[in-house]
């Protein structure tokens, strides 16, 4: 396991500066003078050029490069122009919400996935499986914000079951009960979602069916749900919970669509009403700290991998 | 024309040809058929429910929804089309090349996967956040570069693969240069998994589309779209739902028409996975 370890850490190290690095190109590729765009055409050069010395503008590329990592190895992320705070501050506000928001739809991709997946297999080319397959594309094809505003209306507006909108911290007032308040978004982010992982499970459960210890298995007269259960189904879970992991990653981050339709107090509402005020040191920070969290639980999936399978190891 | 054959024979496939004739025809008509022209306000119509002289009913400006739904096809099919380009474009000769050269395929890739890391929506959001200003040229340029990376992701592998063939080698071994293998021996080879990618990133394309005009910051809300449509009819989310409703069905459409249709290619194209699907 160690070798291993350390090779894939290191990769991990390469692919944290390569982050680091694409989202302080990104924001040298913004058009003009973000300072004099930011204080508007009423602003004085002197304004102008104070601004640009608070942030470094004045000073040559490579040499804001290695500040910009410096600040970042010192755990400073910026201010954001707009709010005047610190944008990891502001991340940290939300990141309730947005990991909340993220088990809870986790929940749904798994059960309707897996479930649906192993259903289909256990049936491959009848009625069933079809439906099932179909059921999936179509839960691909659905634009979330869609499907979320159509739950609001039913759920919300017409049978007042769930809250519409907003969330508060499960810490503070209300408690567990403002989980309520992410049942919505949590469903129509983890229908759109499933699809990935009902396909994954399928393929991967139909693959495992076929392998000789199954038919061993069966010869020995083992009943099928033992079959099913202890022989397939714990050699089909490898690649399901890769595909699983990588859903929950891209379920954290790209939420953004989603919090903004249910007002959540996310980090993907965060980015958006960013980029609405052109509030470039926040999207910055907010790139940079999703793309890491994407890095990191993508290190942590090939470790379990590794943990599980441990043919994986020697590659 | 036998591949056309053979994929009419599955039900879902044909369900998606048809749909996909339809909605591309109604792209083509709609402006010479809508009952009213997209930006006709009628104010004592406002937020009429469906009804006959209003099918998918009107807006909180008193426009006809199914001439606007109808008439927002148009711009799905030119950005889903154009994006789709853009990555073909670019994604292509760098696939082939990173992944017939090693060394370019090592760097190529590593940055690649460190761009992968960023969610493609915050990624396009931050491209239209650099350009300034919604535009449908800053869309296509935001959502043209979130999707080449995949497509490159595609060529590059399925070049690692065709690289090791004996027909190259073959190539290699009578003094055939780089550039005309590249060209002649692996270029064709890549069309079906290129198209099957297309296919996809072209539904991926419109839902980003439709997604970056639903919070505001894609095309200019001049132009009716789906999105954008969507994303007025929020406020009036509970009394009057038809608003939301319809460019929503349209869009969803369209999107599994590309998946069903990518998928249906990608069994015929590649027969490994024929036995499990």
């Amino acid at each position: 396991m160690g070798p291993y370890l350390l090779r894939r850490g290191a990769g991990m190290l390469v692919s944290c500066v390569l982050v680091i690095t694409i989202t302080f190109l990104l924001m040298e590729l913004i058009p003009g003078d973000p300072a004099a765009v930011l204080l508007g055409p009423d602003a004085t050069p002197e304004q102008v050029d104070a601004l640009r010395a608070s942030w470094g503008l004045d000073r040559p590329g490579i040499v804001r490069y290695g500040f910009y990592i410096r600040n970042i190895l010192r755990g400073e992320l910026g201010r954001s122009v707009f709010l005047d705070q610190p944008v990891l501050k502001m991340i940290g506000e939300r990141a309730e919400t947005s990991l909340l928001l993220g088990l809870l739809s986790l929940l749904v991709v798994v059960g309707l996935g897996v479930s649906a997946g192993i259903t289909a297999a256990l049936r491959p080319r009848t009625w069933t499986d079809s439906a099932l397959l179909f059921v999936a594309l179509l839960g691909a094809s659905l634009p979330s914000f869609w499907l979320g505003l159509m739950l609001m209306i039913a759920f919300a507006g017409r049978l007042h079951w769930f809250p519409s909108s907003g969330f508060s911290s499960i810490f503070g007032a209300g408690g567990l009960a403002n989980l309520r308040n992410l049942v919505l978004p949590a469903l129509s982010l983890g229908f759109v979602n499933a699809a990935l992982v009902a396909r994954t499970s399928r393929s991967s459960m139909l693959d495992v069916l076929q392998a000789e210890y199954v038919t061993t298995a069966r010869a020995k007269g083992l009943a099928e749900n033992v079959v099913i259960a202890k022989h397939a189904l714990r050699n089909a879970a490898i690649p399901i919970l890769t595909v699983v992991s990588f859903t929950f990653a891209s379920l954290v981050s790209g939420a953004v669509v989603t919090e903004n339709v249910f007002a959540l107090p996310g980090v993907g509402s965060l980015i958006v009403q960013s980029v609405l005020k052109r509030d470039y040191p926040t999207i910055q920070g907010v790139m940079l700290a999703v793309a890491i969290f994407y890095v990191l639980v993508n290190f942590a999936t090939d470790m379990l991998y590794a943990f599980l399978d441990p043919r994986i190891r020697y590659r | 024309m036998t591949l056309l054959r053979s994929m009419f024979r599955r039900k879902a496939t044909t369900f998606a040809l048809v749909l996909l004739i339809l909605l591309l025809l109604i792209a083509a008509v709609s402006p010479w058929v809508v009952p009213y022209p997209a930006g006709a306000l009628e104010l004592s119509h406002r937020l009429l429910s469906p009804r006959s002289v209003h099918p998918f009913g009107t807006d909180h400006f008193g426009r006809d929804i199914l001439s606007r739904t109808l008439i927002g096809s148009r711009i799905t099919f030119l950005l889903g089309i154009s994006i789709s380009l853009f990555a073909l474009f670019f994604g292509v000769p760098i696939g082939i090349v990173s992944g017939y050269y090693d060394r370019v395929g090592l760097v190529v890739m590593r940055l690649i996967d460190a761009l992968m890391a960023f969610p493609a929506i915050i990624l396009a959001l931050a491209f239209m956040a650099i350009f300034g200003r919604p535009g449908i040229l800053n869309v296509i340029i935001a959502l043209g570069l979130v999707w080449t990376p995949q497509m490159i992701r595609v060529v590059y592998s399925s070049t690692l693969s065709i690289r090791e063939a004996g027909y190259i080698e073959a190539a290699r071994a009578i003094g055939t240069g780089p550039v005309q293998i590249l060209l002649h021996h692996v270029a064709p080879n890549l069309l079906s998994p290129v198209i099957v990618q297309a296919t996809f990133s072209f539904a991926l394309s419109i839902l980003g589309a439709a997604a970056l005009d639903f919070l505001g910051v894609g095309i200019p809300p001049t132009i009716p779209s789906w999105g954008t449509m969507m994303n007025e009819g929020r406020m009036y989310v509970v009394r009057a739902p038809w608003i939301i409703l319809f460019p929503g069905i349209f869009l969803a459409l369209t999107v599994l028409s590309f998946n069903l249709l990518g998928d249906a290619l990608r069994d015929r194209l590649d027969p490994r996975l024929r036995r499990l699907l």
